[in-house]
């Protein structure tokens, strides 16, 4: 399991194309914007290259201004499906 | 509540971004990852850029299995740049070297035999049997000159990477043990200029301002600097403040268009050397509008003209030096205001758009944000400034700007040079590891600052050498005539990073008559062109700290061991410290005015001097009570981290130094900080210098002043525009521009070992104008020969890439070990401050 949150700023004219950008690569999920150009991406894969490329695919993306990692989580066990309590 | 693990952990992302991001999500948990799992948790600076990111090292069983951008961090408020996210995986590519590689046949050193593995005793005798012959031709050839005229055949090539101490370590070896200022940073390639320019304008180096101006500035103007991919993160506030902020406007001035361009209000292509245009034309356009702000001139700026006509550094011998009226001249002369008025008038817009190429009405739209006193203006740059024949000039030409307005020393208005290395500034400027340098600003040519070094070091009078050592470049080109006989390359990759490979480097290191020892983590291009190579424990893997581009010191612990027998280059600098005796290093009647030392080692006199090794072992702990390990404690029995930074302090924070300004704050401060602005006085860190009410140097009363100068104000420095050293002709039609991308870190030595990293990025590609690439009859993916005078690598084009070059430049990136760049770049220099021009020269491109 490989989850990653990202902080995209995109132009704010531009916010609903690079979406839809962003949601052609492969375990992306856009969580929220604001009116500033700023969006809550994560990405999800189970596998590493796979994640890697998806990463730095949406680097790649036209109208994507810069991408910043916040948050990563790597693990190799089959855990994620237990349930936590909070 | 109940959700899975997988649910849970998508939720901390989101939360974690969103918080990071100001942005507000409905139905969020709150809660964010907290310490679990038995991963242990500790700050560290990031180990790849001069930006100076704070990151959070997850560690568990003793290998690093975590990170994440620091929340808490000022710098990056829990941002990473995709190089950052897979940070910790430097420490693990599959080539780690474990153990020194000594070339050998029969069993003997042999400089064309091959690497084989032998014992830290073995490397260390063998590399002590070269310095130490090497040492004593030196004396016998320095016998009876003066202080100020010694040579030395020893040199060591630092880093703006090394840790604060270990610069600091490395320069007292050199300078205060081997009496060699041959001892320079490969942040001369980089920062050399900008160095050279803080000095002429100001007197004190580094930027007045800090990154707090990417949120006060209403107008930022990129001169050479691709912040998109070379400083993301910076890039993401300026970005932020860009999208938030009414009125915010972004100038990228470059050579080729680049990431930046793609947020830029006023994007401009110009040719290359032209921005020395530029930067005049601003400043006559100042003048003729009467914009400039006269209050301040008046109170705060001396108008100089500095010698033109002063050649690029190439060798003496060379046409172009030889026909240089001033080679190498810079003294400045006073000029008066009308006189400085009169030096720009040519610039007019027309000559200026002439020149560049630049369209007349972006020139006057730049000019214009420049001259608006109601706007705030943040001026940020890099290497296409720095690595340029003419770099110290074209950073005054900025200064001059910001200072014909007042603009500077203010949130807002600031000139930023921003560095590439991670303690370019912390490191190799401050600590002294310039060959015309010791700590703290002090320069070795100043009798003054020589003696009070030796008191700081408790060395006899008249130990330090005065006459200013090779600097990179010359370091090359000495091994290659034979004057440097050993060299010792650390925490950097030189063969890869110094520009004409053929003609200079590669015949300087295999030399017969030289023995090269590289310390390194990874067999580099430079470790594999040495004699010998010492394996280095990296980053975290020891103490450290670094000093980043707006002069935050930032420690870290040592977070896990280096694998086999690597050691840090700290080990390494005190341990062949203990291969001489004082009486090998120096001469008879030295060491009669200190009879003291006699018979010990240099490792005694410099290291074991009451100071450095003044505080005793220790448990190293964090506030939350985890432990850590501190190896080279462990080692030689006290904190040699604590003891060298604490008389480093007597440099810049005690009472009697010579220059105020640098103070820094005791060791343990800085193990609590996110890292602190200097000079920290009382405890207090400094945003914005030289202005009242910010830094605590200013009186009173006195609102502004340039207090590195004796008269409290800076200088306004007067420089045309002269033409390159080589531009494209018939033969070598197209101009070459060199650089980085986003993904690799300068030589690649370890972003080229994270998997992910170089499956993104494996090669060097060459971008080209679609039209250039017609004409040549060349595809995209087309195999080409790049040729210069010098040499000549073989690519791919690419034409539709991130960079997009004007007809008549390519740009191919450094990083590519198996496509060295610099056999095809040229060696001329910036005459004034030594830094490589690696963004012009001329080449063709030919299909293979």
């Amino acid at each position: 399991m490989n989850i990653c949150g990202v902080l995209v700023h995109a132009r704010p004219e531009n916010i609903d194309v690079v979406r839809e950008r962003l949601l052609m690569v492969d375990g992306v999920e856009v969580h929220g914007s604001n009116e500033d150009g700023r969006m809550v991406v994560t990405l999800e894969q189970d596998d590493n290259d796979r994640m890697a490329d998806a990463l730095f695919d949406f680097q790649r993306l036209e109208g994507v201004i810069s991408a910043s990692m916040i948050y990563h989580h790597s693990e190799e066990t089959e855990a994620h499906a237990e349930e936590v309590t909070l | 509540m109940k959700q899975t693990r997988r649910e849970f952990i998508r939720n901390t992302a989101v939360t974690a971004t969103a918080a990071a991001a100001g942005v507000t999500l409905p139905g969020l948990n709150g809660a964010l990852a907290q310490e679990g799992d038995g991963i242990r948790w500790d700050k560290a600076a990031c180990r790849y850029c001069g930006t100076g990111c704070s990151v959070l090292i997850g560690t568990k069983g003793g290998k690093v299995v975590a990170s994440q951008g620091d929340p808490d961090a000022p710098v990056n408020r829990g941002l990473n740049c995709i190089k950052g996210y897979f940070l910790p995986k430097i420490l693990y590519g599959k080539d780690r070297l474990t153990q020194p590689l000594l070339r050998k046949s029969n069993g003997k050193y042999d400089k064309e035999g091959d690497f084989e593995p032998v014992s830290w005793d073995e490397a260390f005798d063998v590399m002590a049997a070269h310095w130490k012959p090497a040492i004593k031709k030196s004396m016998e050839e320095n016998a009876g000159k003066p202080a100020d005229q010694l040579t030395s055949r020893v040199g060591m090539f630092g880093s703006g990477q090394w840790t604060v101490w270990e610069g600091y370590a490395a320069s007292k070896l050199m300078k205060a043990g081997f009496r060699s200022n041959h001892l320079d940073p490969n942040a001369r390639h980089c920062m050399a200029s900008a160095v050279g320019a803080f000095i002429r304008a100001f007197g004190i180096d580094e930027p007045m301002g800090c990154y707090d101006d990417l949120e006060h500035a209403d107008v930022f103007v990129l001169w050479g600097a691709n912040m998109a991919e070379m400083h993301p993160i910076l890039w993401s506030r300026l970005t932020d403040t860009r999208l938030t902020k009414p009125g915010c406007e972004v100038h990228v001035l470059s050579t080729y268009e680049h990431r930046c361009f793609e947020l830029a209000d006023n994007g401009m292509v110009f040719t290359p050397q032209t921005d020395l245009a530029i930067g005049n034309y601003i400043a006559n356009y100042i003048i003729q509008n009467e914009a400039y702000n006269k209050a301040f001139l008046d109170k705060h700026v001396n108008f100089t003209k500095t010698p033109t006509d002063i050649g690029y550094g190439l060798r003496p011998e060379h046409a172009l030096e030889k026909a240089a009226k001033n080679a190498g001249k810079g003294k400045l002369s006073k000029i008066s205001f009308d006189e400085y008025a009169k030096s720009v008038e040519p610039y007019t817009v027309e000559h200026a758009s002439e020149l560049s190429g630049v369209p007349k009405d972006q020139l006057l739209r730049l000019a214009k944000a420049y001259a608006d006193p109601a706007k705030k203006v943040t001026s940020f740059w890099t290497m296409g400034m720095n690595q340029h024949t003419r770099g110290v000039w074209m950073n005054g030409l900025v200064y001059n700007i910001h200072l014909l307005m007042g603009k500077i020393s203010e949130p807002g208005n600031s000139p930023f040079s921003l560095t590439g290395q991670p303690s370019a500034c912390g490191t190799a400027r401050e600590v002294g590891t310039f060959c015309h340098r010791l700590p703290a600003d002090l320069v070795v040519a100043k009798p003054a600052h020589r003696a009070f070094s030796e008191k700081v070091w408790k060395l006899p009078e008249g130990t330090l050498n005065g006459k200013v050592g090779y600097h990179a470049v010359l370091m090359h080109r000495m091994l290659k005539d034979s004057k440097l006989n050993t060299f010792w390359v650390m925490c950097n990759n030189n063969m890869q990073a110094a520009a004409n490979l053929n003609e200079e480097s590669l015949p300087g290191w295999r030399n017969p008559d030289a023995f090269v020892t590289v310390s390194d983590p990874y067999p580099t291009v430079s470790a594999t062109a040495a004699d010998l190579i010492l394996p280095t424990a990296m980053w975290i893997e020891k103490e450290g700290a670094y000093g980043n581009a707006e002069r935050r010191t930032q420690f870290w612990r040592q977070q896990t061991s280096a694998p086999g027998d690597a050691q840090s280059d700290l080990w390494q600098l005190m341990e062949f410290a203990k291969r001489f005796r004082i009486e090998e290093v120096w001469p008879e009647e030295l060491l009669a005015k200190s009879p003291e030392y006699k018979g010990k080692t240099l490792y005694e006199v410099l290291y074991e001097n009451g100071q450095v090794n003044k505080f005793p072992k220790q448990q190293v702990t964090d506030d939350r009570g985890n432990k850590y390990d501190n190896h080279e404690m462990e080692h030689f029995g006290y904190y040699p981290q604590k003891g060298l930074f604490e008389e480093y302090r007597l440099f810049n924070s005690a009472p009697d130094i010579i220059k105020k300004g640098h103070e820094m704050a005791p060791f343990e401060a800085y193990h609590k900080a996110r890292g602190l602005r200097w000079p920290v006085i009382n405890g207090k860190e400094t945003l914005w210098r030289f202005r009242e009410g910010y830094d605590p140097h200013v009186a009173k009363g006195d609102g502004v002043k340039f207090y590195g100068k004796p008269d409290g104000k800076a200088n306004i420095i007067t420089a045309p525009y002269e033409p390159p050293a080589e531009s494209p002709d018939e033969d070598y039609d197209l101009w070459l521009s060199t650089g980085r991308v986003l993904e690799h870190w300068h030589s690649g030595s370890m972003t080229q070992r994270v998997p992910e990293l170089h499956r993104a990025v494996p090669d060097a590609v060459i971008f080209m104008h679609p039209k250039d690439a017609r004409k040549r009859r060349l595809r995209d993916g087309a195999k080409v020969k790049v040729v210069s005078r010098r040499g000549e690598i073989v690519t791919r084009v690419e034409t539709r890439g991130r960079n997009r070059p004007p007809e008549g430049l390519v740009f191919v990136p450094w990083f590519d070990a198996s496509r060295l760049i610099n056999k095809v770049t040229l060696d001329a220099t910036d005459p004034l401050s030594k830094e490589t021009d690696y963004k012009k020269c001329a080449v063709k491109v030919v299909k293979v």
